[in-house]
């Protein structure tokens, strides 16, 4: 069973949750997602990020009776666990639009609390595609390319993560590079640093299997870079 | 609140601190491998240079990145025209990403991807 397979039929099986209000799928298979027939080449994680809006958990909660091939983590209730093995586990995570993108807080519930994560404000809904069988909706490329740039990463996960960034940036249109600068300048300095920091290190990424490879993107990269510099009061 | 989310919300939490550490010292050494990044981030190609081709180009005007002598031993940073490098049998390319061929390179070339863009200053 390939990385696809799995991901599609979890999709298939997360089908109740996926199609509630305010879910969006964010985190690194939104990329797998957005290739052509959603070809799913990259392998990143073993799990489906759910985000959730903290407006919409109570509708979302109503449904998780549905989620039948699924059943929460012992030790960590925002993590679904697969009854098979030929399924991703779900982690649920919060959205919360009027939250710092530095900050985080529990969404306490003794069914499914929420870790909400202020980097996830800066992700809207976009497209809807159809995939399984299930109609699920994406983030707009903007905001997950900025989600993925203003988070603290660290070691291996944190470098692949990068390249997930890399494989949205390689996606996105120009009008996406507008939003994302728009974006981009309403942030305060220290997390304009921290998008400038995060360009920096993948431009400088050595090639990993079965990921994009940066080397041929870098000119992409640096041009992002420089437009984000232009302008930017921290850039004497 | 279970164990596992109110441990990673204190891991998130203390990498927020240092970031925003690493923030306000920015223009001090903490600052320095951001600013090396920087520089090697807008090259598209680097070569390491002799010794007397480094003091060559430097004669003939190019300025060293200043991020150089911030390292300990200094290294001497120089971005040039592609041409200027083509000129130098003895430039050895090294592929532009964090290696220790790049660090330890003591006169290192750096070619911009286009000739008026290097780093903004």
């Amino acid at each position: 069973m390939t990385f696809r397979d799995r991901l599609i039929a979890t999709i298939r099986a997360a089908r109740p949750v996926l199609e509630s209000p305010g879910v969006l799928v964010v985190g690194s298979e939104v990329p797998n997602l957005l290739e052509k027939d959603a070809a799913a080449t990259l392998v990143v994680s073993q799990d489906l990020d759910v985000g959730v809006s903290v407006d919409c958990h109570a509708t979302l909660r109503e449904r998780l009776g549905d989620l039948r091939e699924f059943e929460p983590s012992g030790d960590e209730p925002s993590v679904w666990t697969p009854r098979s093995a030929g399924l991703l586990e779900l982690n649920f995570v919060g959205m919360d639009p009027a939250q710092d993108p530095a900050e985080a807080y529990v969404l306490e519930d003794d069914l499914l609390p929420l870790l909400v994560f202020g980097t996830l404000s800066l992700v809207s809904r976009g497209a809807e595609v159809e995939i399984g069988g299930t109609r699920l909706a994406l983030p707009r490329p903007a905001g997950l390319l900025l989600e993925k740039l203003v988070t603290d990463r660290t070691g291996e996960k944190g470098e692949r993560d990068l390249l997930v960034a890399l494989g949205v940036l390689a996606m996105s249109l120009p009008g996406d590079l507008d939003e994302l600068e728009s974006l981009y300048r309403r942030l305060r300095g220290e997390l304009r640093h921290a998008v400038r920091s995060n360009l920096t290190i993948l431009s400088l990424l050595a090639p990993r299997s079965g990921m994009p490879d940066p080397q041929p993107r870098r000119a992409e990269v640096t041009a992002l870079l420089r437009r984000l510099e232009a302008g930017d009061p921290e850039i004497a | 609140m279970t164990a596992v989310q109110e441990r990673r919300l204190r891991e998130l939490r203390s990498r927020m601190l240092v970031r925003a550490f690493d923030y306000r010292q920015r223009r001090h050494a903490r600052g320095v491998w951001f600013r090396l990044r920087r520089v090697l981030a807008f090259a598209s190609e680097a070569y390491a240079l002799p010794r007397s081709e480094a003091e060559r180009l430097i004669a003939e005007g190019h300025q060293p990145e200043p991020v150089g002598r911030e390292l300990e031993p200094a290294r001497i940073i120089l971005y040039v025209p592609r041409e200027c490098v083509a000129g130098i049998a003895s430039a050895r390319p090294l592929a532009v990403r964090l290696s220790a061929e790049i660090l330890s390179a003591e006169f290192l070339a750096l070619v911009p991807f286009d000739v008026d863009a290097g780093p903004l200053r």
